[in-house]
């Protein structure tokens, strides 16, 4: 992943005083670095500009990054207007890791809001529908083990 | 309706076992997920999804392979679009490495992968039929699959799990004597094609159970992030090989088959339609087919990984299925991310069974192509009378229930 600070390409440009870094993912994905706490600001800014037909959401991808102490929350959207994918990056802390739902903006998070709490204990603010055992089987939930952590042990 | 319903005082519950065969940290190839839907009367007035009940463990399974054992573990997520896993995968890993595989190579992935297309829409349109009770279609439709699983077999050497991708081109090649075999199928199968297509669109039956049944607006679509057919037959012309343009549709011509109506109907209408375009990209291919090699020396691709991500995309049958990998360095991956279409169209769509009658239900979720194969058990409620009994789907669809 390359990191260019000084261009800001057209499609951020609706949450460019959100960004705290641009990086380009391969192949020709567009990252936008954010506070934890800007992720769902980005979104609405980024649904205002393109239209709510203009862009949908796509995935969402949490990764343990156990050495720095920090799991990264990737949102993928594609912005059919731009044809572009955009990703909005962010980081929350291994210990405590919270952040605010996307679930009212953009119900399609649901399922990678639900799995991501169920397999590294993400919790989303504001998702009444985060519960364990969604995908892991009961007998790894009820022990309070989170596999997809480094450390899991699974 | 709902001062109708209100007056009733029946509720009548109905959970539904389907297999969606998605993902990693998600579902096994045929993973069960529990639809339980509420009715009151005839009407649905709740659903909720319960999930896990397969559950693989995929990706914590790819960290644990190497970069090349999981080529065949994420064939191995679905049954019935495995070249299409592999495909996206694969390319994520090409990406990693900095390599392009051949022109050739290119054109061959994409016929597969558009094999895969035709027997998979074939198969969900006999379903859609059989789930409306119109059996001999089904029978009908599933015989002349067999035509496009005996190309997949000439193509790749398996008629189901392909297994044919490699990092920097495919394992087989394709020789003249092949090539006219394939041409001889496609030219059998598409009447045939043709045929189901004005059944689709004439057949009294079929019309008054798709038509009008399980309307998604475009807003909808976009706002709970569908995907492939189902957001097609919306309006929304979202299809990742046009935004992605990868392998050979930079230079294979296709266009993107949208309808408007949004219904059941629709999503089965586009599905025929995307199959006269795979016919026409298959034999595209087949007279345009580039020279040179196709098949490289395993030999001589790195064990070593450098440390690097990738995003990519591919428009499997059922929609944009996208895969994350993230390399450190060394042979095993860091993370794989698999999301699979079903995951979305399956777990998203649950609201809109609400307003629509029970016997409907099994319609929608056909439209859907959850990759139906155990959705046979169902349970009804009557919590007047404390009963509970166990009824198939295909009652449930008659109305039998």
């Amino acid at each position: 992943m390359s990191s260019d600070p000084l261009e800001i390409p057209d499609v951020l440009k609706p949450i460019e005083n959100l960004l705290k870094g641009v990086a380009i993912m391969k192949p020709g994905r567009v990252v936008a670095l954010l506070e934890s706490s800007d992720v769902v600001k980005a979104y609405v800014a980024l649904k205002a500009r393109y239209g709510e037909t203009g862009l949908y959401f796509s995935t969402l991808v949490a990764t343990d990054l156990k050495e720095e102490g920090k799991i990264r929350i990737d949102y993928y959207i594609n912005v059919l207007e731009k044809n572009q994918y955009v990703v909005l990056r962010t980081h929350v802390p291994r210990d405590d890791p919270r952040i605010e739902s996307l679930l009212k903006e953009a119900p399609a998070a649901l399922p990678g809001e639900c799995e991501a709490y169920d397999l590294l204990g993400v919790i989303f603010e504001g998702n009444p529908h985060l519960r364990r055992a969604f995908f892991v089987p009961e007998e790894v939930a009820g022990k309070g083990i989170f596999p997809l952590r480094k450390d899991a042990g699974v | 309706m709902t001062e109708e319903v209100s007056k009733v005082d029946k509720v009548v519950e109905i959970p539904m076992t389907v297999e969606i065969p998605v993902g990693p940290q998600h579902p096994a190839v045929h993973e069960p997920i529990l639809i339980k839907v509420y009715a009151e009367g005839e009407y649905v007035v709740k659903a909720e999804a319960y999930t896990g009940y397969n559950h693989r463990g995929i990706e914590k399974l790819a960290e644990k392979k190497s970069f090349y054992q999981d080529i065949f573990l994420c064939g191995r997520v679905c049954g019935i679009c495995n070249a299409v896993h592999a495909d996206c995968y694969v390319r994520a890993l090409e990406h990693i490495l900095d390599k392009e595989p051949p022109p050739r190579a290119k054109y061959l992935r994409t016929l597969v992968m558009e094999l895969e297309r035709l027997h998979s829409h074939m198969l969900i349109l006999a379903v859609t039929a059989e789930i409306v009770g119109f059996d001999t279609l089904f029978m009908h439709m599933m015989r002349d699959r067999e035509l496009i699983m005996k190309a997949k077999e000439i193509v790749t050497g398996n008629r189901v799990l392909a297994d044919y991708i490699m990092v920097g081109g495919v394992r087989r090649d394709l020789n003249t004597e092949k090539i006219d075999k394939l041409k001889k199928i496609l030219a059998k199968v598409e009447p045939r094609i043709r045929h189901y297509w004005r059944v689709f669109e004439e057949d009294v039956t079929l019309n008054k159970r798709l038509v009008d049944v399980g309307r998604l607006t475009p807003a909808q679509v976009t706002s709970h992030g569908l995907l492939g057919p189902v957001a097609r037959a919306s309006g929304i012309a979202t299809d990742s090989r046009y935004h992605d343009a990868y392998d050979a549709y930079a230079e294979v011509p296709f266009r993107i088959v949208t309808r408007r109506e949004g219904d059941c109907m629709a999503r089965s209408l586009v599905r025929f339609e995307e199959m006269q375009v795979s016919l026409e990209i298959c034999r595209y291919i087949l007279n345009h087919l580039p020279g040179g090699e196709a098949v490289p020396d395993e030999r001589r691709l790195p064990r070593r990984f450098p440390e690097g991500e990738a995003f990519t995309t591919v428009e499997a049958p059922r929609g944009e299925l996208t895969y994350y990998v993230m390399s450190k360095g060394g042979v095993n991956p860091y993370r794989v991310k698999i999301r699979t279409p079903s995951y979305n169209n399956v777990i998203n769509t649950v609201p809109f069974y609400v307003g629509h009658t029970i016997a409907d239900v099994p319609a929608i979720l056909a439209s859907y192509d959850p990759c139906i194969s155990c959705m046979e058990r169902v349970t009804v409620i009557d919590s007047r009378r404390g009963i509970r009994r166990k009824v198939s789907m295909r009652d449930l669809a008659r109305g039998e229930a």
